[in-house]
């Protein structure tokens, strides 16, 4: 016999966000569709729908109402993370999980043949109820006969409900009312103002009425709801990438059989991701030391591949920087990071230009593999007055097509460190100058400035005052006076 | 003498840029001892009225400039040298504003050539061409071409790293051209602390957040007004570009003082003055007025008035105003003159007022003064509906260069400043609504607002929110639009202050508001609109279509008993002006039984008397139950017309001169003031030097002061008595129409709304209550507006119009009328058909039981309607599907609330009616039954709320109206117990309240002592609250 449970987290968004300010659920708070005024009330918590704020209000009208209402936004991404993290857990009591595509919170679970492994539905009902207060959420759970019963009594009733027929389940869906079901608002308007307030109500109406009144979407829940129409469980199945392991009877201590040992391991585990058409675009490295635990390296090559021997480069690359190893290794993991492969452009008509950007990338891909991942980076320039804060340095993944801008006028390059380096204090009396670099440079003969920058009061306030300063052989250094701290610190200097 | 003139200074009328007002600004140049300081806000002349009234008082020099935007996004500054150099700088802005979008203005460089005369141009800075990457070459002769010597190089400095190579460029190119240098530095605020807020205006301008903002922050504070000694050592290298903004600011000699104004004078016949005209005008008013003899004390008074208009040269101002009237008569557009124009005999004469002053004994001084010199103002109500087409003929009668709309500045307050701080700072906006809406509208920034808001007061960014909103509060964030002033000019208004387009199509915009007009002595012509000449307008047209009878505001009998006996009552529903619950108090207490009685009636219930503690000496002394004494008898004169008490606002300035010896210049001071009262401390400085006079003079202090707290109030909305004269005459006209006519009145007043104090709800259950038959909204019958049709009873039954369904616009009608004009409609769908409405409108009709002649059911009229929509757009036959299935029937609560639903009021029946059975078996009386119960009883009640108000003046009490179907209840709620019943109080619609009558002069009221919900009783329709705060 089918078996089919639904499990409804009511308002999972609000529930959500009282999760990240548990202090919010001794205020009115509520979920809105975005952080302004007008945005609109999603989910209201009781304390402010006993003030009545309710959902489809705007944050500025819920307000007058409870002049403390909380209020925040719950992000998508944030909303299926959970989900997914959700359905990871009550995957332990069921293979067969499908998370709702539409209604955040809702699941359906298959049940068949449960009853084998659990005392009874309801004990294993009981427990997914339980799974779920573990992560913090409070869920109904109804183990039902048929997709559409099982979500509307859900969505319907609070707590552990297993039904005992189709019969059963038949009458008590025809009561539950409609606007326990996530039907668009303005249908669910008009079928209460044509009376129609329960399910039942529902599917008395003509399905061709239906259809020509309210259109093809809410056709199919009515033929889904009168039975007309079954939906089969569509379980989610996890996109598990592909993996290698390796237990090493004799722990490894020599990176030259360690990499013989990846090799065997990668040829299998790039054939079991090319079989997905898909193609490797990082490459995880576990080891596990005899003594010192767990490590993990990664590589990336510079396009998504599944040629073994360019990734075993890489693999030579970063090991046998390592001269020996620090620990013996007695398990291998390979994972692999997969892409969709990337159709190859046909180049017909392009013209084989005076310089290689796939070789480039191959080489930087080596570089970052005997080096460390941050080892190629690039400066972006960014919009701040500091000169250290006017540029960021950012990984270089792919190096693109050179485009440089003309120069109207040569300029002087300005050399920085990377963080401006204090000097000495000046002294009072400075009977032979102002000595910046020693003796050697001999002391400062020109001064230009004092150029000020100063900001950032809301953060970190600062104000430096910036001079170019020339000393007696003709170096041009770049130094500033923070009045902060009322030092004087080296920036850069001019060339 | 000072070594420097600032010639580029930026106050915050460069909208979100300055960080100073203008008057800072002039402040801080005085105590820095500098003697000249040029204003030039960016692409406008926004501030010099502020800057120009402070110079005057500081002595310090003010230069009139701006800087203009260039088409090609580059800035040149300009200054004017003299009246024709202003009136260039205003006409090229204007230029550049109009033809480009709100908020935005961009001229060309031949523009600017053309208007070069008596400007003087600064060119650099950091938007200047002439420090560009790029040789300006052909700008640059164009400019020395148009200038000559009036160009200059303008070398600014701000300590930045990058400009020494900017200014080594400018220096060069100047010398090329041969083009003199004059030091500068772009001035935004008047001291470093404000560069703070300056970051912050520039994070609101651009719309990001202080910590995205970057580069768009200036790099430094030295943005600051610099003291003489500082901007020497600036530019020590080069004295003499120092020394050459003293040269460029002698060569600027223009003041607003040197603005000559001239009205615009109209066009005349042939051979006579304006004032021959104007004379001829008034005495042939008059004569019409007083039926050919004209009254000595009439005639002595309009020769004065005439003498002074003359003197003063003020006839073409009347001129105009009569000609406007005239062209609203000729269009037949109801209007009457309002305010201190009220004072006047000639404005009587000439039909802009419809108050006889000379019979009233008002004062015409109060309107115009020698001693004064300031001109008159002439508001007009014009019929709400129509006040567009009179805005249009004044543009076409003057042209759009001398005539302009002034603008009304939107300023900083409160709520906005830590809505637009706390944003660029980056708080949620969410928790900025929260705190926002703890503060007041006007005044301070209060700390205690952040605790109540769940926001930390010693948090940081919160303190910086703090600081920053107080420091912005009165700065202008935007220019929008006054209600209905004009300012007219016989040379363009374009020379006298730059014209900009408003947001509404076909509106432009002068760059000063109100209050720098009058500081000008500009002439400004007010016309506003009115609700209550609108619905006239149309009751005027009921009454003779369906009456017969052809009716205007003159031609209303005077002094009809019935009418004052109706308003005795307080059965004043729709009646202009003592409709409101408070008025409706009033007026048992104060029985109006003349014209004049209503003259106080519309004052008496404002803030100021009541503020005052007026109103209640004023009843005790009218019924006789109190002496009429005067605090001194040199008061007697001022206030024997209202019983020794002041309840005017011309009475109170009258006393201050009487009894606190204001000079005419303290008392104008004083009235200017009180309608400024927004403007903290602006009537405070008159506490204490008034109650010190008056009380030296032997008046009680506890009197004086009441005089003061009175003063206070009236800034609030005070009524100057020639204002509410003419206020009278409306609320005697709608009175009349109510009384005689009450079909035509209610009919009118529906198809007037929105207007008034009450929701069509209200109106229609009144009318109901009078006898009057409402018929529902029909699309078989039924127009745009509500008409009278014969009905069952003696008067017409009004037939509720299509524009109260909802949703159901102007162009719906139209297909509706045109299709219904070729042949009566057969069915639904023979309606959907031919009209085509969208689903939605024709599913709204078919709640709003519109299509029950097709079909009687409402559920089964929806289904009918939808599936006909539907079938329309697919071109579908709906007579294959299958048959209509049965719908529950509506009951009669139901049938009530989807009437209100869909229309707002149902003809039906009032929400409440199908439950006064089940009310009356839970002991619960109607309002009738409540009216009738003495004093001192304890009462449950439930009724629909329908107004809410809990005014300024009250100390948080709030006062509620309920309606049922037989009348209304007014309950007072006491702040402790509106604390307690808040949610209740302010959301539910259907409401219960306990409390106790309060029985006074025949005016009932329920003191709520508890609040709740009926409970077991099925929602009545939800009705919509006025809510007042």
């Amino acid at each position: 016999m089918d078996r089919t449970a639904c499990i409804d987290l009511p308002a999972f968004p609000l529930q959500l966000l009282l999760l990240r300010h548990p202090d919010w659920r001794e205020h009115p708070a509520a979920v809105v569709e975005a952080d302004r005024p007008q945005g609109i009330v999603l989910w209201a918590n009781e304390r402010a729908r006993a003030l009545r704020v309710l959902p489809g209000m705007r944050y500025a009208a819920g307000l007058s109402l409870a002049p403390g209402l909380r209020a925040g936004v719950v992000p998508e991404d944030e909303i299926r993370r959970a989900e997914a993290a959700l359905a990871e857990r009550f995957r332990r009591f069921t293979p067969n999980v499908e998370p709702s595509a539409g209604e955040p919170g809702v699941f359906w679970l298959d049940a068949r043949g449960l009853e084998r492994l659990f005392p009874s539905l309801e004990d294993w009902a009981r427990r997914l109820r339980e799974e779920a207060a573990g992560a913090g959420f409070d869920a109904s759970v109804v183990v039902g006969f048929k997709r559409f019963g099982a979500y509307a009594l859900a969505r319907a009733h609070r707590g552990v409900h297993v039904l005992k027929n189709a019969a059963e389940e038949r009458e008590a869906t025809r009561a539950v009312p409609l606007d326990r079901l996530a039907l668009p608002p303005a249908t669910r308007d008009a079928l209460a103002r044509l009376g129609i307030v329960t399910v039942g109500g529902f599917t008395d109406l003509p399905a061709g009425g239906i259809a020509t009144r309210f259109g093809p979407e809410v056709h199919r829940l009515h033929r889904v709801a009168s039975g007309d129409l079954e939906v089969p469980l569509q379980p989610e199945r996890p996109d598990v990438p592909a993996t290698r392991r390796l237990v090493l009877d004799h722990p490894e201590e020599d990176a030259g059989r360690l990499i013989a040992a990846i090799e065997g391991l990668l040829g299998p585990l790039l054939d079991e991701v090319g079989e997905k058409g898909k193609a490797l675009a990082e490459l995880t490295l576990g080891f596990r030391f005899e003594r010192l635990g767990d490590h993990v390296e990664s590589l990336k090559p510079a396009s998504p591949t599944l040629d073994a021997r360019l990734l075993m480069e890489l693999v030579r690359l970063r090991l046998q920087a390592v001269r020996k190893l620090p620990d013996r290794v007695v398990e291998v993991l390979l994972a692999a990071g997969e892409t969709e492969a990337a159709q190859r452009k046909q180049r017909l008509f392009a013209e084989a230009g005076g310089r290689d950007l796939a070789a480039a990338n191959q080489a930087l891909a080596r570089a970052r593999a005997r080096l460390g991942d941050d080892a190629v980076v690039r400066a972006r320039s960014r919009d701040a007055h500091l000169p250290e804060a006017s540029f960021a340095w950012e990984r270089l993944d792919a190096l693109g097509d050179a485009a440089p801008r003309p120069v109207s006028e040569p300029r002087l390059v300005r050399r920085i460190h990377a963080r401006p380096q204090p000097l000495p204090p000046r002294e009072r009396h400075e009977p032979d100058g102002w000595m910046l670099r020693g003796l050697e440079q001999g002391p400062v003969v020109r001064v230009l400035g004092p150029y000020v920058v100063s900001g950032g009061w809301w953060e970190r306030p600062a104000h430096r005052d910036y001079h170019f300063a020339e000393t007696k052989d003709g170096e041009i250094l770049w130094l500033f006076y923070d009045r902060g701290t009322r030092r004087w610190f080296l920036q850069g200097r001019v060339e | 003498m000072s070594t420097y003139a600032p010639l580029w200074c930026k106050s915050c009328f460069s909208f979100l840029e300055g960080a100073s007002h203008p008057e800072e600004l002039v402040e801080a140049c005085a105590a820095q001892g500098i003697e000249t300081m040029a204003l030039t806000d960016r692409d406008g002349v926004y501030g010099v009225v502020e800057a120009h009234v402070k110079a005057r008082e500081t002595g310090v020099r003010l230069v009139l400039g701006s800087e203009v935007t260039i088409d090609d996004g580059s800035t040149l500054v300009l200054l004017a040298t003299s009246r024709k150099g202003y009136a260039n700088l205003c006409e090229l802005i204007t230029a550049g504003r109009r033809r480009s979008e709100k908020g935005v203005s961009r001229v060309g460089w031949r523009e600017v050539y053309e208007h070069a005369e008596d400007l003087m141009a600064l060119w650099g800075g950091d938007r200047g061409l002439l420090a560009g990457e790029a040789d300006p070459f052909f700008v640059a002769h164009g400019l020395g071409e148009a200038f000559g010597d009036r160009l200059y190089a303008m070398a600014a400095r701000h300590r930045r790293a990058e400009e020494p190579r900017r200014e080594a460029r400018l220096r060069q190119r100047a010398e090329k051209y041969r083009i003199p240098v004059a030091a500068a530095h772009e001035v935004l605020y008047h001291k470093p602390a404000r560069r703070e807020l300056q970051d912050v205006l520039t994070a609101i301008r651009h719309r990001v957040k202080l910590v995205d903002a970057g580069r768009l922050l200036k790099p430094n504070h030295e943005h600051a007004l610099k003291p003489p000694r500082a901007f020497e050592r600036l530019f020590e290298d080069d004295p003499a570009a120092v020394a050459r903004t003293l040269e460029v600011a002698s060569r600027c000699s223009f003041s607003l003082d040197g603005l000559r104004y001239r009205y615009p004078s109209e066009r005349l016949p042939d051979g006579k003055t304006s004032a021959d005209w104007l004379r001829e005008l008034t005495s042939e008013g008059a004569r019409g007025r007083y039926g050919g003899s004209v009254p000595e004390d009439v005639a002595r008074q309009l020769e004065k008035e005439l003498d002074l208009i003359v003197e003063l040269d003020y006839c073409g101002y009347f001129l105009t105003m009569w000609e406007i009237v005239r062209f609203c008569r000729e269009r037949g557009i109801l209007c009457q003159g309002r305010g201190s124009a009220a004072n006047s005999a000639v404005c009587y004469c000439l039909g802009i007022t419809a108050v006889d002053p000379v019979r009233l004994g008002l004062l015409f001084e109060r309107f115009l003064s020698r001693e004064r010199a300031e001109p008159p103002d002439i508001d007009l109500d014009i019929e709400h509906d129509r006040r567009e087409e009179v805005i249009q003929h004044v543009y076409a009668k003057y042209g759009r260069t001398h005539a302009a709309m002034v603008a009304n500045l939107i300023r900083y307050r409160p709520r906005s400043a830590v809505r637009d701080v706390g944003k660029a700072l980056g708080l949620a906006e969410t928790a900025l609504d929260r705190l926002s809406k703890l503060l007041p509208h006007y005044g301070d920034v209060a700390p205690e607002a952040f605790a109540e808001a769940g926001l930390d007061p010693e948090h940081p960014v919160h303190r910086d929110v703090l600081r920053l909103s107080s420091e912005v509060l009165d700065f202008p964030r935007h220019l929008s639009i006054h209600p209905g002033g004009f300012l007219l000019g016989h040379d363009p208004v374009s020379t006298l202050v730059p014209i900009e387009n408003a947001t509404m199509p076909d509106r432009t915009v002068i760059q000063w508001d109100k209050d720098m007009i009058e500081e000008l002595g500009l002439f400004k012509v007010d016309l506003l609109g009115l609700g209550a000449l609108n619905q006239l307008h149309k009751a005027f047209d009921l009454l003779e279509r369906h009456h017969g009878k052809n009716l205007s505001m003159a031609a209303i009998p005077p002094d009809d008993i019935a009418t004052f006996d109706m308003i005795c009552r307080a059965d004043t529903v729709g009646v202009f002006q003592i409709e409101s619950r408070a008025q409706m108090a009033m007026l048992p207490r104060l029985k109006p039984r003349t014209y004049y009685d209503l003259v106080i009636e519309v004052s008496i219930v404002r803030p100021g008397p009541i503020t005052g503690g007026m109103v209640h000496p004023y009843l005790k002394r009218r019924a006789g139950e109190e002496k009429v004494v005067y605090p001194h008898p040199t008061l007697e004169p001022v206030l024997a017309k209202t019983l020794g008490v002041p309840l005017f606002q011309e009475q109170v300035i009258r006393l201050a001169m009487v009894a606190a010896d204001y000079t005419p210049g303290e008392a104008d001071q004083l009235r200017r003031d009180m309608a400024a009262w927004r403007k903290t401390g602006r009537i405070e400085r008159h506490h204490e030097r008034l109650v010190r006079r008056m009380t030296a003079k032997g008046i009680e202090p506890e009197f004086a002061e009441r005089v003061f707290e009175q003063i206070r109030g009236f800034g609030e909305y005070g009524f100057p008595e020639s204002h509410a004269a003419s206020f009278a005459l409306i609320a005697y006209a709608t009175a009349w129409m109510r009384r005689h006519y009450p079909d035509v009145f209610a009919c009118s007043l529906l198809n007037a709304q929105p207007m008034g104090f009450y929701s069509p709800a209200t109106i229609v259950e009144d009318a109901k209550r009078h006898g009057i038959e409402i018929q529902p909204v029909d699309v078989t019958v039924s127009d745009w507006d509500c008409t009278l049709e014969p009905g069952s009873r003696p008067r017409f039954a009004i037939r509720m119009g299509l524009r109260y369904v909802k949703g159901l616009g102007e162009s719906e009608w139209k297909r509706i009328e045109a299709a219904r004009g070729e042949r009566p409609f057969a069915s639904v769908a023979d309606f959907v058909g031919r009209t085509r409405l969208d689903e939605g409108t024709v599913a709204r009709l078919a709640e709003a039981g519109a299509l029950s002649r097709f079909e009687p059911g409402r559920r089964g009229a929806l289904w009918a309607a939808k599936g006909a929509a539907r079938a329309t757009r697919a071109a579908m036959d709906l007579d294959r599907e299958e048959a209509t299935p049965s719908f529950e029937g509506l009951g009669p609560v139901e049938t009530i609330g989807w009437d209100y639903r869909t229309t707002g009021h149902s003809p039906r029946g009032h929400p409440l009616a199908p439950l006064r059975e089940k009310l009356r078996a839970r002991r619960l009386p109607d309002a009738r039954t409540v009216s009738r119960l003495p004093h001192g009883r304890l009462v449950h009640y439930a009724g629909l709320v329908i107004c809410r108000q809990r005014p300024g003046t009250a100390s948080g009490v709030v006062f509620m109206t309920l309606e049922d179907e037989t009348g209304f209840v007014n309950v007072v709620v006491w702040s402790r117990v509106y604390e307690k019943h808040k949610v209740l109080v302010k959301t539910t619609s259907f409401l219960g309240v306990t409390g106790k009558l309060e029985v006074q002069d025949g005016v009932t009221h329920l003191v709520a002592e508890s609040f709740w919900t009926p409970k077991d009783l099925l929602e009545p329709a939800k009705v919509g609250s006025r809510d007042f705060h």
